[in-house]
């Protein structure tokens, strides 16, 4: 472990811790998007209905999180699958512990997924205002439960010493002082995507905030750009107290694997992403716009960070499991074929979906 | 120890590996994985089949056959998206994460084995869901051509996700040469692969048929006449049915042997499932042909839903059969339905199946006393997946009534007992410790209950175990292997040693 995340292991073990880090940062691109959006539109609708009516991320939050969740559900199969290559006795064993607690998160998903699209129809645009608020308030909810339940799990794989005792008792909860900390530190860390992802789609959608903003467009005195930037900075100064919090529950393994050679430089990475990131938001609520040439500094900061995040929570893993028994299996895993096939299909579907954007497009220009 | 002297791939396998095992109290975990299964299995068939209406629906209105295609097309995709996207996707998860709760070391081996496919599997589900968004979002916007390949996509990679799942799935029971040479290809292009592609396939447009035939009628807007001329195309899908039969018995016939016994009259409950999925099936198939598709005969929306329920009927049917013929295992020859690796057996008559388990029994105290905690630990290592205690399929009603000797010799002897019981793979001891606590339980849990610990009584579950063997009880499965393995088929006893 003398060595940078993932390397420093044999190659198929770098290979599937790899191919794990991806996934899940592109999984994270969704899960955030429909966490933090959750929220905001929960959020934006307490702020009463006039308010709410006019702000333009929240029109496009309400369009979009069902598909945005579809996409979450789907890009969360991969990271899901290469779990249980790397890791698929502890992850399987966290399931079993929290059995019925941890299997509540799929009735919950999929009332939430259609808590989405209620809130996309008509019918409930008819209702009075606290029946949206009171949907897209449990939508929020149901999500951070979802939130909670990966934290519990993830830490419980962890803890192998808290196994046997805590099948003894019966119990469906993890207690452990790291799952609050560690839940907002996710939790935080999700409106700093939000936020730059809302920028440019905005730009698709016509809520352009490289030009100065119009009148109509502000609420609570803030224009929607720093309607972002006020999310992003929020964001960004509750992921820097969580993850404070959360790595005073580190212990010291935990702490040399986060610092070390091998997740300290990733570390590195995400605070300066952070940096850059925050620095480009308040630069962009000083000019009340987010320039082409910001908004690209911020996409790099922002990408930074999942990156750092991820890779540094990955090295912390890495101390808790048995190197020797993980390089075994992945050999093992690694000798069966399937891996070109994988590789040539993964590409041609992205040509695939690359194509159906540009075809939609050209036919809706047409 | 006597060995049954097969063998099979499995023999570098960890015999057992331990788990903390999940109590559903009196719900047998079959059911659950069962039931969601079925849910999911007719949903992904829904959109599986649905795509591929669309998609011919939209080449017929582009060639002027259907007029009214284009606006029923949105609509029916209205549906697909809402149920299938949702409902549709989300249990796929659930199927996943319920096979742990049922079976981790099942879903570990699928996975392991086969996790390039699963990936790849993924990629076609991706495309699935963005060109589906995109066509559910933009769609009713876009001309005819682009609709139409976006529809072509769509339906494709449906299609391709089925075709990479089928091979998993019907690997588990007729494992072909995979288990000599461990090829992942080999595993994958097994011999039940192709005769249950083209089954799933049909079921998928006829449920997918049955499906439009209910949404014609309930999408507002459109007259009789309309809805005739939509039926009337929408319904002939449901002629590939005719395929069925034949289809059916291709996959009977690749199947083993013993797993063949058990849907055609071997098993009861397997030959009455077959029977309702082959009935609910011929019922659909003749109201179509006959009804819709000869005489051209209206489907109102009440007709349509009984249709579709019967299709669900034949579908639960048929997965209820497909999930019971792999028994005694859960991966043919290779992994029994506890997840005991079947090489193992012998090991664990030596080690004993619970020596391993890091995981107390919950309650330990409300035991009479330690043999009979004992019990508990076996029947959760053994049994739990299959039975529970006293709830459905439970192990006290099935044997609580059997003297002790009995109980004994048919749980030494287990796959002899019923064939479709994996042997038992625990010591002595452990054995005596079960028939103990099934006793106990069926005496009502008594406060005090003597221990058994007599040697001849151990010495001759011993002499029991040893006499049948640590092979599967049914005779074609034991001389398949035989066979297979270049052993004479004389002298080989059911599940006994050669």
């Amino acid at each position: 472990m003398n060595a940078i995340f993932p390397t420093g292991f044999t190659a198929p073990t770098a290979l599937y811790l790899s191919l794990f880090a991806v996934t899940l940062v592109v999984h994270a691109v969704f899960m955030h998007y429909v966490l933090a959006g959750s929220t905001y539109l929960a959020f934006g609708r307490l702020m009463g209905p006039r308010r709410c009516a006019v702000c333009g991320w929240q029109s496009i939050l309400v369009d979009w999180l069902p598909f945005a969740t579809g996409l979450a559900i789907t890009a969360g199969v991969a990271p899901l699958l290469f779990v249980q290559i790397l890791h698929g006795r502890e992850f399987s064993t966290a399931n079993l512990l929290l059995s019925h607690r941890w299997m509540a998160i799929l009735p919950v998903l999929i009332v939430c997924f259609y808590l989405l699209y209620l809130q996309k129809s008509s019918w409930l645009a008819r209702r009075r205002w606290v029946w949206r608020t009171v949907v897209a308030s449990l939508a929020c909810s149901g999500f951070i439960f979802i939130a909670w339940s990966w934290t519990e799990n993830h830490l419980l794989m962890l803890d192998r010493d808290a196994w046997a005792p805590l099948y003894e008792s019966g119990a469906l909860r993890y207690a452990s002082p790291g799952v609050l900390p560690r839940l907002a530190l996710w939790f935080f860390s999700a409106f700093p995507t939000l936020a730059i992802e809302l920028v440019w789609q905005g730009r698709l959608l016509g809520l352009d905030v490289t030009r100065p903003p119009a009148a109509a467009e502000v609420v609570l005195g803030l224009s929607p750009v720093r309607r972002l930037a006020l999310a992003a900075l929020s964001g960004a100064a509750g992921m820097t107290a969580a993850g404070g919090l959360y790595g005073q529950t580190l212990t010291a393994v935990d702490r040399e694997a986060l610092f070390g050679p091998l997740g300290g430089p990733w570390l590195t990475v995400a605070i300066t992403g952070l940096v850059v990131q925050s620095g480009a938001w308040v630069a962009a609520a000083f000019c009340n716009r987010m320039p082409h040439g910001l908004g690209v500094v911020t996409t790099v900061g922002w990408l930074a960070t999942l990156c750092g995040l991820v890779a540094a929570r990955e090295s912390i893993r890495l101390v808790h499991v048995d190197i020797a028994t993980l390089a075994e299996r992945h050999a093992t895993a690694a000798s069966i074929s399937g891996f070109p096939v994988f590789l040539t299909c993964a590409a041609l579907t992205v040509i695939a979906i690359v194509w159906c954007v540009v075809a939609v497009r050209a036919g809706l220009a047409r | 120890m006597v060995s049954d002297g097969l063998s099979v791939a499995c023999d570098s396998m960890t015999p057992l590996e331990h788990y903390p095992v999940v109590d559903l109290g009196p719900i047998m975990k079959g059911l659950a994985i069962g039931g969601l299964g079925i849910v999911h299995v007719f949903l992904a068939q829904f959109a599986i089949g649905g795509g591929l209406l669309l998609c011919s629906l939209q080449w017929l209105h582009m060639r002027g056959g259907c007029p009214l295609a284009r606006r029923f097309i949105d609509g029916y995709f209205k549906v697909l998206v809402l149920v299938s996207f949702v409902l549709g996707a989300v249990t796929g998860v659930a199927m996943w994460f319920t096979s742990i709760q049922v079976s981790p070391r099942t879903i570990g081996v699928m996975v392991l084995e086969f996790h390039w496919v699963w990936a790849t599997e993924w990629t076609f589900f991706c495309l699935e869901v963005v060109s589906g968004y995109l066509f559910y979002r933009y769609g009713p916007r876009l001309p005819d051509a682009t609709r139409l390949r976006l529809l072509g996509l769509y339906a494709f990679a449906s299609w391709m996700s089925l075709f990479w799942i089928n091979g998993i799935l019907s690997w588990q029971l007729t494992p072909g040469g995979w288990l000599e040479s461990r090829d992942v290809w080999t595993g994958f292009f097994n011999p039940g692969f192709l005769p249950s592609l083209l089954f799933r396939t049909i079921s998928a447009a006829a449920i997918a048929a049955l499906a439009a035939c209910v949404l014609i009628n309930a999408v507002p807007g459109f007259s009789r006449e309309d809805r005739v001329s939509l039926v009337a195309v929408c319904a002939r899908p449901l002629v590939f049915m005719l395929a069925m039969p034949f289809l059916g018995a291709w996959y009977l016939g690749v199947m083993p042997a013993d797993s063949r016994g058990w849907a055609t009259g071997g098993n009861v409950p397997m030959t009455l499932f077959l029977s309702m999925a082959v009935g609910s099936s011929t019922l659909i198939g003749l109201y179509a042909i006959v009804a819709i598709l000869r005489q051209r005969l209206f489907v109102n929306g009440a007709t349509a839903s009984l249709l579709l329920a019967l299709a669900f009927v034949a579908t639960a049917g048929g997965e209820f059969v497909r999930e019971g013929v792999r028994k005694p295992f859960t991966v043919r020859q290779y992994l029994y339905s506890n997840s005991i690796a079947r090489d193992g057996v012998a090991v664990l008559r030596a080690r004993g199946s619970t020596t391993d388990d890091p995981y107390p029994v919950r309650d330990a105290a409300s035991y009479a006393n330690e043999q009979l905690v004992l019990g508990a630990r076996v029947f959760r290592a053994q049994c739990s997946v299959c039975h529970t205690l006293e709830g459905v399929n439970a192990v006290v009603e099935l044997a609580g009534g059997w003297t002790i000797e009995q109980r004994r010799i048919n749980i030494a002897q287990l796959q002899r007992t019923k064939p479709f019981m994996p042997p038992f793979a625990g010591t002595p001891e452990e054995l005596e410790a079960l028939v103990q606590l099934i006793g106990w339980i069926a005496a009502g849990r008594p406060t005090s209950w003597d221990l058994s610990h007599d040697g001849h009584v151990l010495d001759e579950i011993r002499r029991r175990m040893d006499e049948a063997g640590t092979g599967p009880g049914n005779p074609a499965a034991t001389l398949a292997v035989h066979r297979r393995d270049g052993l004479q088929d004389a002298g080989v006893r059911p599940g006994g040693p050669p």
